[in-house]
């Protein structure tokens, strides 16, 4: 059972399903943008309104009235996108309408761009590259910012980089290299591209609540999932200590240490790798793919680094904050206790690793050189792209 | 760019061109004219075809007039102007000498 809504195509009513219905208008929409400088805007969507309404009648029977969302597909499809052969200036010859048109985007500055993924001089799928297009900026800037955010959101916005390259689209022709780099854009493409596929978004605000709802959600998801595993992990010590609750907090008591230590463990093993991938290009003797880059082989340590680490965080806080009236002394003993162990673990690290004593010793020019390596591969990366192209539609 | 692409765009620019020879020949809407386009290279859709139109009466080259039909809603018939005419013959010309143009040079 669908909502059924019923439209006027140039004076002929429909009835379509609500997913069709928007399909239908963000079709509409688009020409309306398309055309916005025409002068005879109204009569071509007129016209437009009116091959939809003769392709939907092709549809109906006496007993089926309602147009389906495929339906409604199929005759979009048919009547191909709206283009005003003003965008084609480099194809429809000197005819004086598109020359102004031109003129008029490279005297309004401030006129928006389209967005588009450009796979040119692209490192994973051109999100970056079309972003620092649209925003007229150099592409390790966007890059960078984007590395930052991951490491910032602790890795949520990996989730938001692969919704932008689904969503956004990519840049194939010279017409749209040209709109990435400066035409005028409209933003409800990108946004209409969303609602074709959840049709429930209705404009940028609802898109933009429903984003974070969702990411409330996968955290309170991920805190319930580690509040979990440490009830779970505290009920069978529960079970283990017989229902004594002595023994259950006595053992407790020692589950804190034993997760610390595997914590601080987890914590040098990334620390080490992290190391010895900046200084040596390799992990554990598994060289980088030639075609990954360094910066995004750090990215997938430290995303690695975080799923293992953040259980057992909430594991230990879930047995401590379960212990009723004690929290307090739980609290304050996994604190001091790990402490204790980072002390022991540095000081282990520092009088039996030369690597480690060295880096110490050298600390300054150390983090120089990492800092180098980072840096070389990002620029290195930069120096990959193509040279700008100005805003020439013709190439 | 591909060879295919570099197609697209001199077909765009013909278009005009062959709509003006559809029309030339005889009253037709739209429907028609995408039916004789489909049979060819230049297949075209209503929402190219709308655009162009409008500029082509905007630039008189094209009019048209609302003829009632047996089976829907009156439709609109073009037909060219005389300086729709007229630029047919210029374009026609032209074409004819590129095609000799390309064919001289080289081998």
């Amino acid at each position: 059972m669908n909502t059924v809504i019923v439209v006027n195509l140039n004076g002929n009513a429909f009835h379509i399903e609500e997913p069709g219905f928007d399909l239908l208008r963000t079709y509409l929409d688009g020409a309306q943008a398309q055309l916005r400088d025409n002068p005879d805007k109204s009569e071509i969507m007129a016209d437009l309104e009116q091959a939809i309404a003769d392709k939907c009648a092709h549809f109906l029977r006496p007993h089926k009235n309602v147009l389906s969302v495929a339906e409604i597909e199929s005759v979009l499809k048919e009547m191909g996108p709206v283009q005003t052969d003003g965008n084609s200036a480099s194809s429809s010859g000197a005819s004086g309408e598109p020359q102004s048109r031109a003129a008029g985007a490279k005297g309004d500055p401030g006129a928006a761009r389209r967005l588009y993924q450009i796979r040119e001089g692209a490192m994973l799928s051109g999100v970056c590259t079309g972003l620092a297009a649209y925003l007229n900026v150099d592409v390790s800037i966007v890059r960078i910012i984007f590395v930052v955010l991951a490491l910032l959101t602790r890795g949520l916005w990996i989730i938001a980089y692969v919704a932008m390259m689904l969503v956004i689209p990519f840049a194939n022709t010279d017409e749209e290299h040209a709109a990435a780099a400066g035409t005028p854009f409209n933003a409800q493409e990108v946004i209409d591209r969303a609602k074709k596929h959840y049709s429930q978004f209705k404009n940028g605000r609802e898109w933009r609540q429903h984003w974070r709802q969702q990411h409330r959600e996968w955290r309170r998801k991920w805190h319930d999932g580690a509040y979990w595993w440490g009830q779970n992990l505290q009920r069978n010590v529960q079970q283990f200590g017989a229902h004594t609750g002595y023994f259950a907090q006595l053992l407790a008591g020692l589950m804190i240490p034993l997760l610390a230590i595997v914590s601080v463990v987890v914590f040098c093993a990334f620390v080490a790798s992290l190391v010895m991938l900046t200084t040596t290009g390799a992990l554990f003797g598994w060289s980088l793919l030639a075609s990954m880059p360094l910066w995004v082989a750090i990215l997938l340590l430290c995303f690695a680094y975080l799923i293992i680490a953040s259980p057992l965080r909430h594991a230990r806080r879930a047995i401590y904050m379960q212990r009723g009236a004690y929290r307090e002394w739980f609290a304050v003993w996994d604190g001091i206790f790990s402490l204790g162990i980072w002390a022991v673990a540095g000081w282990l690290a520092y009088t039996h690793v030369p690597q480690v004593h060295d880096f110490f010793q050298h600390f300054p020019e150390n983090v120089q050189t990492i800092w180098n390596n980072v840096a070389g591969s990002l620029h290195h990366a930069a120096a990959q792209k193509p040279p700008q192209s100005g805003s020439s539609p013709v190439r | 760019m591909e060879p295919e692409q570099k197609f697209t765009t001199i077909r765009k620019g013909l278009l005009e061109f062959l709509i003006l020879k559809i029309v030339s020949a005889d009253k037709v809407y739209v429907a028609d004219m995408m039916k004789r386009l489909a049979e060819t290279d230049f297949a075209t859709q209503e929402g190219t075809l709308y655009p162009l139109l409008s500029r082509m009466r905007r630039e008189q080259l094209v009019d048209y007039e609302w003829h009632e039909s047996d089976s829907g809603p009156p439709r609109k018939y073009y037909k060219l102007t005389a300086k729709g005419k007229s630029q047919l013959v210029e374009f026609k010309n032209y074409w004819d000498y590129l095609n000799t143009t390309i064919n001289q040079l080289g081998r």
